[in-house]
Parts: structure tokens; C-alpha cells; sequence
């Protein structure tokens, strides 16, 4: 805006508030309206020209870039139509603008209209004084706090909303801004509700807004997703079809796409024209480079303005303007679409919640009175190689991520299944394989306990990359010693961390076993160290040492290394017992601690 | 200078809805008189399909949310009453204490009431018998009925409150050059008689 351009004094002052007016006002339908395609920034230091009314609202949409024209006066009012663009094979309305490219119809029909105008009026004889200037621009404050409140009210900010938030929506909302309101035909009239914000009178007329909106646009919105034709997705996350290692599908890539895409229209739904359609700004609303230069093909003549002629036809339509956008922008666009301009997406995982809920429900666990825990199962078992059908109680369990589903094996693990991994590399080595009997106690136990099995896959998809890796060295183990009975309440990370592990008073071997291990995964879960913490419970020895136990201990030499010490084998008296349990019991305040620290930590991420 | 008067329309809440609604409307009226430079913040109801503006002051939100707690426990202390937020704006007036009083005197130009009946349901599922008051639970596609009813009242006021913000702007004093909320303001909780 050329401020020089004003005259001097108070009328120059009047002049520029409702020049301002007129662009602060177009700014913040355009901003409400019309998907952005570069977010704007309202936080750091405010701009000068966005302190124009007290009200920042950032960068202004590249939509306004090339309006250049209402630089010249503001004596003309300005109309903005917001449009909504639908490519269907059938038309919904009569008296809405209808073209056919092809063999796909389009749909352009008026949603809205707001028209701002300062009716000038010839002012007699008196000079503006400063006073009312001031009251002018208190005024206009108001009423911009009042539209910017309406923006969002009206039936038309859900249609932006949706067109924003989703991939694949058939309709796009387009813009257009000149100088005279088309009149609406009689249905449209009728279909049509108004608004007339009060009008600011100044000493050189009254500056006014209003807003002409349809009522229910619950027709449009809803074909969006009516016309889709339903689609088996056989590849979804958790699919039995699907590989182990599978990255999830991201936005970018054209499987991604295809994944969660619904054909558009019946024709060759390919990612391609998925992507132009979503965007009106790469090659025209219509996806048809030819008509990058040619008039809005079948709008009717009145839709033109005279600036049509005068300016640069992208002065006028916003997608004209955007046909000229370079791919860069294209990808920048498709980039901004995609992420939520208001409210952050839901977490596409729920077990999170559970996750966090988990080492309480487990610790809770830790503390009940030893069970009787019956002889393992030996002999190879198919049922953890395919945990799927395997465990009835399975099917009412969420979907398990194919990680996680073939983690279920190691995932029904505690914290011993570190050291089956342990034990697994020890055993290739040559050393003996007591660790299926070792193994074997927490059948029963994690059997019963459904619940536990939700950390496994939850805190393995925290580490995917380890999970898996976990789970193929399990499999092997379990292949190879026959020991898949055996089941876990949590998945144990390959890594503890180097405070957990002293609490534990772990040997050198382990210790520098863990270390590697933690050079090598990012974090540990909580489940996990609750997990070492339960077998620790379940492989202390009982008051009053039985033979049975003495067998198993002695086929445990594997555990020892990483359980406690040589301790166990020693006969104890109710004092010991005492001191142990003392010992569990801090341990059990320092995993509490922890995880209420890591679970305020997520929040405030 | 007039005290302008704005009655909102009734709406009938439960009590999980309180907060929801309590914030919508006080912020809407908040940013329509926080004139003062603001970077607005638009906020999704979750229990409705309703996007609210913000001024972005957190000393506002928390200010906000600690009235509602209190109109919260009111409610919880007296069911079955319909209750009152008061949101007042005001000028001050006489700073300098006198032999007799150091309060200011407070000149208030604005007052919005919104009016609240919070209706009354069993917390547990087995509920109390003999609270002959409690709302029998009406069905899942009653109760969307009136969500909906609620949130088109809602909806209703925050129209009311956008046109009155219109209709009434001679009353509104000359705004500091601060940002935020230039007028103070005071939210006080009451009982309908």
C-alpha cells in the first residue's frame, strides 16, 4: 500500500483506515476460507501493517499477493464469493454453475458473499477532527472482532475445514474478488441467508459489511464422502498380509496414498490425479493444464469483472493465480494440506493411553503373593509362531502392529526376555540351554494375564526397529530350544538404563552386555523394567527352599548371571526375606518416580 | 455513559457440558472487548461441532477456568438451581482514597449474563431411587437430540452476542494502547431468583 498515495491530514488518516479495513477484512476471509498453502505465522514480532486494528493475524494468504488492484481506492466495494467447486458426474443443483470437461461435470456454486463498502458521502464543510477518527477506527476494531467471530460460525468454515483436513475431498473451495455482487437467482435466494453487520458511520459516509451465506451446505459436505465407493484395504497396519517389516505408509509416497485413498470419481483413480485434484492451485480446478490461460470456461458472463480485462487475469481468480505455481510449491502445498491447521490429529496410537496405564496395573501385579507356578511346557509349540490364532483372547485384543504381532512371542516376555536374547547368544555359543524351563514359570501366569499383553505390542511400537529385531532373535531361540510357551507381560527393550541396571545389581557381563545394547536403542520402556522387576519377584526364592526350586535354580544358571546373586542358593530366614522385600519395595518407589516423570515428560510433548 | 445490559439465552446443560460452554461464551465476549492488540487463537469444542476465538492470553484461560471451577462446585453444592455468570466490564473511578473509604469506585459500562440450568444425573449407572429429581437416562438418540438442540443454542448465542457487539459500540470507552483486555472485568457467580 502506497501510503503516499492518502492525502495529508485527518481525511488522509479516515482514508487509510478504510483502506486498511478493506484489506484486513479480505485477509481474514481469505484466511477462513480458502485452504492455505503456506501457514500463517502470527507468533515472533509482529509486522506493522498486522497491527491495523489490534488484530495480528499473520502473513498474509498468497492468495492476496496478486490482488494488487484495491490498492488503487477503496471507493468501490469489494465482493469476495466464496465458491465451492464440485466435479461429480451428476448435478446436484440447477441454478448452480455447471460446466463439463469431459466426461466429468463441474460444479461451481456461490456459498457465500460478503461485500464491504464505504458509501462515500459527500462530507459539508467540516474537517474530520481526531476525535472522530478515533472513534472510527474503535469501531472498526469491533466490527472486525465481530466478522472474525462469524468467520466461524457460518456453515461455510466446515467446508474449509474438511477441504483442509482431508486428502480427498471431491470439492474445492475457490475465491473470487471484484467489485460488484452478481445478483443471486431466485432459488439460490431463497437457499441464501443474510447478514448485515451495522455500518460505521464516518464523516465521509459509512463503511458496511455483509454476508450473504447458504444456510445448509450439509448436501456438498456430505457427498464428499457418499460418492466414495467403499474400498477393502487389505494392507492396513496389523493385516496378517502383511510383511514384518513393513514402514508405515506415509503421505508423501504413492502407496501411502493409494492405502487410505478412495477413487475419486469412477475413473482411473490414480495418485497422480489424486494429487492435482486435492489442490486447485496446480493446474486449474479442473486438473486441465489447457486451460491455464483461458477464461473460467462456462461461468456465466457476469461473473467478470471489469478488472477481468484491466489486470491480470490472476488478479481476479485465485486459481488462475496458482496454475502458475511452480512443482516446488506444488509439493510445499501438498506438505502444508496435509498437516492439521487446528487441531492436532488423533494419535494413531491409542494403546498409548494403556501404555501409560500399564506399569501402575503391572506394579499393582508385582506386589500380589507369589502364585503357585506349575511346571513349564516343554516341546516345541507353534502357538507363539502365530500369535494370531493362537490365543483366543487375542481376537478381542486391538489389532497388533506386525512388529508387535510378531514380537507377541518375545512381547509376552518380562524383563527375562532381555536375557533369553542373552541367553539365545549364550546358547549358540555352546553354553547349556536351561532357559526353557526357566522360561516356562510364566506361562501360566502371563496366560492369565490378558492385559499385559498390551504392553508388549505398545512398548515394542516404541522401538520398532529393536522390537523386531528382538522378536526374529526370539524366534530363533524359540525354534531352536522349543520354548514358545512361555509368555511375558512385557516387552523388554534390549537396553536398561544404567541406573535401573545397577539397582538391580547386575554383573559386569551384563552390564557391559546392556551397554551395548544401549548404544544401540534409544530408550527404555517402563513395561520393561516392571517386567524385570516381576520375574525378579517370580525367580525369588521362596521362604522355606524346596527341593523343586533347587532343580530349577540349578537349571538357571543363565538366569543367575542376570538375576541376583548366588544368594539365592543360601537358606534364608524371615530376616532376609524382609531385607529382600525392602529392597523390591524401593525399587518398586524408584520405577514409580520414574515413570511419573516420563509420563509428565509426554505430556508436556 | 450507559451500562449496557446483555441477558443471554438459557441453555440447558449437563454437567459435563459446563465447562465447554462456560469457556466458549466467556472467551467470545472476552475477544469481542479485548480490544487491545491480540493474536486470536481458534479453539474446537470437543463436545460440539463449534470453533470459538480466543485472545491468546493465558493469564485470561487460567482466569477462565478457575471462575468455571468455582461455578462448577457451586452447581455441585446447589443442584437443581439455575445459576448465573455475570461478566462485567468496568471503569475506575476515584483512585485516590478518601477520608472515609480507599475503595475505588468502580463505573461499570457493560454486564453479560448467562444463564445456566445444569440439569441433574445419577453419577453411577445404579443411581439413587429415591432422588426423585435425577433425569432418567433418555436414550442414546434422545440424548443426540439434545446435543444437537444444545448446540444450535449455543450457537444461537454466540449470534446474540456478535450482534449485540454490533448493535452497542457507543458505550465502549477509548481503548489504552495495551494489549489484551484494556477494561478490567470482573466474573461473579449468582443464583437465579
Amino acid at each position: 500500500m502506497d501510503l503516499h498515495s492518502y492525502p495529508r491530514g485527518e481525511n488522509g488518516r479516515l482514508e487509510q483506515i478504510l483502506n486498511q479495513f478493506f484489506l484486513k477484512s479480505l485477509h481474514m476471509i481469505l484466511d477462513s476460507r480458502v485452504p492455505a498453502n503456506r501457514p500463517s505465522s502470527r507468533y515472533g514480532e509482529v509486522k506493522k501493517s498486522d497491527k491495523w486494528f489490534n488484530l495480528v493475524l499473520g502473513d498474509r494468504p498468497s492468495a492476496m499477493d496478486n490482488l494488487s488492484f484495491w490498492n488503487r481506492s477503496f471507493m468501490e466495494p469489494m465482493v469476495i464469493d466464496i465458491i465451492l467447486v464440485q466435479e461429480s458426474l451428476k448435478s446436484s443443483l440447477e441454478h448452480s454453475s455447471i460446466t463439463t470437461l469431459g466426461s466429468e461435470m463441474v460444479t461451481d456454486t456461490v456459498i457465500e458473499r460478503w461485500v464491504v463498502q464505504h458509501e462515500h458521502r459527500r462530507s459539508v464543510g467540516h474537517s474530520i477532527s481526531e476525535a472522530s477518527y478515533k472513534k472510527t477506527y474503535k469501531k472498526s476494531i469491533l466490527l472486525l472482532r465481530s466478522i472474525y467471530s462469524m468467520l466461524r460460525l457460518l456453515p461455510a468454515y466446515k467446508a474449509f475445514r474438511k477441504r483442509g483436513s482431508s486428502q480427498n475431498c471431491v470439492f474445492d473451495i475457490n475465491y473470487k474478488v471484484c467489485t460488484y455482487a452478481v445478483p443471486f437467482s431466485r432459488e439460490e435466494d431463497e437457499l441464501m441467508k443474510r447478514h448485515n453487520f451495522i455500518p460505521i458511520v464516518t464523516q465521509q459516509g459509512a463503511l458496511s459489511v455483509s454476508s450473504t451465506y447458504r444456510k445448509d451446505l450439509s448436501d456438498f459436505i456430505q457427498d464428499a464422502f457418499v460418492s466414495f465407493p467403499s474400498e477393502i484395504i487389505t494392507d492396513y497396519v496389523g493385516s496378517p498380509l502383511t510383511e514384518p517389516i513393513r514402514p508405515f505408509p506415509t503421505y508423501s509416497s504413492e502407496k501411502g496414498v493409494r492405502a487410505t485413498s478412495f477413487p475419486i470419481t469412477g475413473s482411473q483413480p490414480t495418485s497422480s490425479s489424486a494429487l492435482l485434484r486435492r489442490h486447485s492451485w496446480t493446474s486449474g480446478i479442473h486438473g486441465d493444464a489447457s486451460q491455464k490461460n483461458q477464461p473460467y470456461s462456462g461461468s456465466p458472463p457476469l461473473y467478470r469483472s471489469p478488472y477481468e480485462h484491466s489486470s491480470s487475469p490472476t488478479d481476479v481468480y485465485g486459481h488462475r493465480f496458482q496454475n502458475q505455481r511452480s512443482p516446488a510449491c506444488q509439493k510445499a502445498a501438498i506438505d502444508d494440506l496435509l498437516s492439521p491447521p487446528f487441531s492436532p490429529s488423533p494419535s494413531p496410537s491409542p494403546p498409548t493411553y494403556l501404555y501409560s496405564g500399564n506399569p501402575l496395573h503391572s506394579r499393582m501385579r508385582s506386589e500380589t503373593p507369589p502364585m503357585s507356578i506349575p511346571h513349564p511346557m516343554m516341546g516345541r509349540s507353534p502357538r507363539y509362531l502365530s500369535p494370531n490364532l493362537s490365543d483366543p483372547n487375542r481376537h478381542s485384543l486391538p489389532p497388533l502392529s506386525p512388529r508387535s504381532t510378531k514380537n507377541d512371542p518375545s512381547s509376552q516376555e518380562s524383563s527375562s526376555g532381555i536375557r533369553s536374547i542373552r541367553k539365545s547368544d549364550s546358547l549358540r555359543t555352546g553354553e547349556p540351554s536351561p532357559g526353557l524351563t526357566n522360561l516356562g514359570p510364566r506361562v501360566s501366569r502371563d496366560s492369565k494375564e490378558d492385559s499385559g499383553r498390551f504392553s508388549g505390542p505398545l512398548s515394542s511400537s516404541s522401538s520398532p526397529r529393536v522390537g523386531f529385531s528382538r522378536s526374529s532373535s526370539r524366534l530363533s531361540f524359540q525354534d531352536d530350544f522349543g520354548d514358545g510357551d512361555f509368555t511375558y507381560p512385557f516387552i523388554v527393550d534390549d537396553v536398561d538404563p544404567p541406573d535401573f541396571q545397577s539397582s538391580q545389581n547386575l554383573d559386569g557381563k551384563n552390564k557391559s552386555e546392556d551397554s551395548s545394547q544401549a548404544s544401540s536403542t534409544a530408550k527404555r520402556s517402563q513395561d520393561a523394567a516392571v517386567g524385570v522387576l516381576v520375574h525378579m519377584l517370580r525367580t525369588a526364592p521362596p521362604l522355606r527352599p524346596t527341593s523343586s526350586y533347587t532343580s530349577q535354580s540349578s537349571e538357571n544358571e543363565v538366569e543367575r548371571e542376570v538375576g541376583t546373586a548366588s544368594e539365592f542358593f543360601k537358606p534364608r530366614d524371615t530376616t532376609d526375606a524382609l531385607e529382600e522385600l525392602k529392597a523390591y519395595k524401593e525399587m518398586r518407589d524408584q520405577l514409580v518416580s520414574k515413570s511419573a516423570a516420563r509420563t509428565s515428560i509426554r505430556e508436556k510433548d | 455513559m450507559n451500562c449496557e445490559v446483555c441477558q443471554l439465552k438459557e441453555l440447558e446443560v449437563e454437567h459435563f457440558e459446563i465447562r465447554e460452554v462456560l469457556r466458549c461464551i466467556l472467551h467470545t465476549i472476552l475477544f469481542h472487548r479485548a480490544l487491545g492488540l491480540v493474536r486470536p487463537k481458534d479453539v474446537d469444542l470437543e463436545l460440539f461441532e463449534i470453533t470459538y476465538v480466543q485472545c491468546g492470553d493465558m493469564e485470561l484461560e487460567r482466569k477462565i477456568d478457575e471462575k468455571i471451577d468455582q461455578f462448577i462446585d457451586r452447581v455441585e453444592k446447589h443442584p437443581n438451581k439455575k445459576n448465573q455468570i455475570c461478566l462485567s466490564f468496568y471503569e475506575v473511578k476515584n483512585k485516590h482514597a478518601t477520608w472515609f473509604t480507599n475503595k475505588v469506585e468502580r463505573l461499570f459500562w457493560e454486564h453479560w449474563y448467562i444463564n445456566l440450568n445444569v440439569m441433574q444425573h445419577p453419577k453411577t449407572p445404579s443411581g439413587k431411587s429415591h432422588h426423585s429429581k435425577l433425569v432418567v437416562d433418555p436414550g442414546v438418540e434422545a440424548r443426540g437430540a439434545r446435543r444437537a438442540a444444545l448446540e444450535a443454542s449455543l450457537r444461537d448465542v454466540l449470534f446474540q452476542i456478535i450482534k449485540f457487539v454490533n448493535e452497542k459500540k457507543d458505550h465502549v470507552p477509548s481503548i489504552p494502547n495495551v494489549e489484551g483486555i484494556p477494561f478490567p472485568y470482573e466474573i461473579t457467580i449468582s443464583r437465579c431468583t
